[in-house]
């Protein structure tokens, strides 16, 4: 589905990812990416889905070379992402904006997103006026529309709590493995992505530490050493 | 589930009820603009005196200006400053197709407003894609560009420098000859007319789904790009029509005074255009078209006192600091208020 091949992205002097190689195969598998503040887990996102031209390397989705395709020619080609920080509209209601999104990508049922996202109460309510948590769902409301075939989610647990992040969690992964679509979720919460991802890959300081099953993550030495020491 | 299931059948109840008795509105509503309509085009020729009705000729131009303004920016979030420059190019453009290039008045017009639109699209080409003040200081630019180079000496045989050209045609113009658009009388239905459909054309290009999108793209571009939307075609668009409503506003203007000089071009109507759709509100077509009409009455209450300026100024900061959305948002407040208290004493 995805393949990134030695990637790199530089703001300025800062390098944020070096040579990252990495494989997001799996069908109907929740992709977890951990690692500390400022390993890289956003430029990862951001390259991936043409917010940040990569310094160097390639993207290939679906056996295409995409590294210099616009955002929105991914977006309406499968590729969808939320943001770490909400990225809504805010004087649109619920409903507006996710039927508007819905028209630009052909896609009629957006009552499974609604279901899904749980947002019938609050289809009316300008996006602003509601709760911070609500607003986080309706971010992950808006990268679901069109039925992608690649979901990149950043923290979609920030800012909210340990049990409702679980739950988010639990939902996409039930989702992806009904849809049997990709999806790549970066999030600090590790507890979350131990129980609901069937592949984990490490960043540490821009750089790929390791990709194996949770297991495998949780007892490799390294990744002990660079991040879950604290945590563990 | 239940719960659910229970909203889907209150949903679909209220879509039986809501259609029929908004369709009865809408027919009202109807009723008033039309009937308004026509009350507008001709009482004022029997009521009003030639100095009211040019007065009124002048405001309602410079409200359909103020139109144009109003519309960009309440719906791409950009203030144009040389919207002035296309109403009084427009008006050189007229002149010369005719003059020197010997076309009769119609393909004159049509001549100009394809060069405004071709511009317009080529200046937004490069500009739309800059932040807001830069979009500003641009249009600013491009404004004074065109204000100066009517001035130049190796222009002066097309444009008269800076005495300005005087603008007439033989024959007739949809069946009027030029001494009826100059008539004020007889012009005021013609701008009547023009401010209703161009209002009009406005209202349902913010109603449809290029207003619904441009909305959303002035909210948040980023959201819309990363929803699969093209954020710069829109845009565009909407520059190139708030453009064309400006040349279509010049021609209007030309055709009535029969004169165009660099006056017409400057950032000084600009500003009075921006003022007007200010008083008036931008979020609607009638806000700007009655903020040019006020604007064109009080400039003549203020002058005969000799304190245009003073008394301008004032009420700008007086009209931005009470009524930030203009004189029809507040109407518009003040009768949902309204509407809101008596519901609740019903209900
Ligand atoms: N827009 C930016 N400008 C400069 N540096 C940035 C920018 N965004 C991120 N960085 C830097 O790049 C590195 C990686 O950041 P990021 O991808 O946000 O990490 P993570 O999401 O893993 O916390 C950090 O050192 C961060 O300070
Ligand atoms: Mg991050």
């Amino acid at each position: 589905m995805l393949e990134i091949d030695k990637l790199s992205v530089s703001y300025g002097t800062v390098h944020a990812l070096q040579e990252v190689d990495l494989e997001i195969a799996g069908e109907g598998v929740l992709h977890g990416v951990i690692g500390p503040n400022g390993a890289g887990k956003s430029t990862l996102l951001d390259a991936v889905s043409g917010r940040r031209r990569p310094t160097a390397g390639a993207i290939r989705y679906r056996g295409q070379d995409i590294t210099r395709r616009s955002v929105a020619w991914r977006r309406r080609r499968g590729m969808a992402r939320s943001f770490q920080r909400t990225n809504i509209f805010q004087d649109l209601t619920v409903r507006e904006q996710l039927s508007l999104v819905a028209w630009r990508l052909g896609d009629d049922r957006i009552s499974d997103v609604i279901e899904v996202m749980d947002l019938g109460d609050y289809l009316e309510e300008r996006a602003g006026r509601i709760a911070y948590g609500v607003q986080r769902r309706v971010d992950v409301a808006l990268a679901l529309i069109g039925r992608p075939q690649l979901l990149l989610l950043d923290e979609p647990g920030a800012g909210l709590s340990a049990e409702e992040t679980l739950r988010l969690f639990q939902h996409v992964r039930d989702l992806v493995g009904e849809r049997r679509i990709a999806a790549v979720v970066v999030e600090h919460d590790v507890d979350a992505v131990f129980a609901c991802c069937g592949v984990v890959t490490v960043l540490d300081l821009g750089r790929h530490l390791a990709t194996g099953v949770p297991a495998e993550i949780r007892a490799d030495q390294r990744v002990i050493t660079a991040y879950l020491g604290s945590a563990a | 589930m239940n719960g659910q299931a229970a909203t889907r059948v209150a949903y679909r109840r209220g879509a039986a009820l809501v259609p029929s008795a908004r369709g009865s509105r809408r027919i009202l509503a109807g009723a008033a603009a039309l009937l308004l309509f026509t009350i507008g085009a001709f009482a004022p020729q029997y009521l009003a005196n030639d100095f009211l009705l040019r007065l009124a000729d002048g405001g309602l131009l410079l409200g359909i200006l103020a139109l144009s303004i109003a519309f960009l920016m309440s719906q791409a979030g950009l203030v144009s400053l040389g919207a002035a420059s296309v109403y009084g190019g427009v008006g050189y453009l007229f002149a010369i197709a005719m003059s020197q290039w010997y076309l009769s008045p119609l393909a004159a017009i049509v001549a100009s407003m394809v060069v405004v639109t071709v511009y317009a699209a080529i200046l937004g080409a490069l500009i739309i894609r800059t932040t807001p003040l830069a979009f500003m200081m641009l249009t600013l630019a491009a404004g004074e560009m065109i204000s100066h180079a009517v001035l130049l000496e190796g222009l002066r045989d097309y444009t008269s420098g800076a005495d300005g050209l005087v603008v007439s045609f033989g024959g007739t113009l949809f069946g009027l000859e030029a001494g009826d658009f100059a008539n004020s009388a007889r012009f005021w239905p013609i701008v009547w007319t023009a401010a209703w459909a161009i209002g009009s054309a406005v209202w349902a290009v913010r109603r449809s789904r290029l207003g619904a999108v441009l909305r959303a793209t002035r909210q948040n571009e980023e959201r819309m790009r990363f929803s699969g939307f093209d954020t710069y075609g829109p845009r565009l668009a909407a520059f190139v029509l708030a453009n064309v409503i400006a040349g279509a506003c010049g021609l209007l203007h030309v055709l009535n005074s029969g004169f165009v000089s660099p006056e017409s071009l400057g950032l000084g109507l600009s500003t009075n255009a921006l003022v007007s759709a200010l008083i008036g509100g931008t979020a609607t077509s009638a806000g700007p078209l009655l903020g040019g009409v006020i604007f064109a009455f009080a400039q003549d209450q203020f002058g005969a006192h000799g304190l245009t300026q003073l008394l301008t100024g004032l009420a700008i900061v007086v009209f931005i600091v009470l009524f930030p959305s203009g004189v029809v948002g507040a109407w518009r407040d003040f009768a949902q208020w309204i509407w809101r208290n008596r519901n609740r004493e019903a209900g």
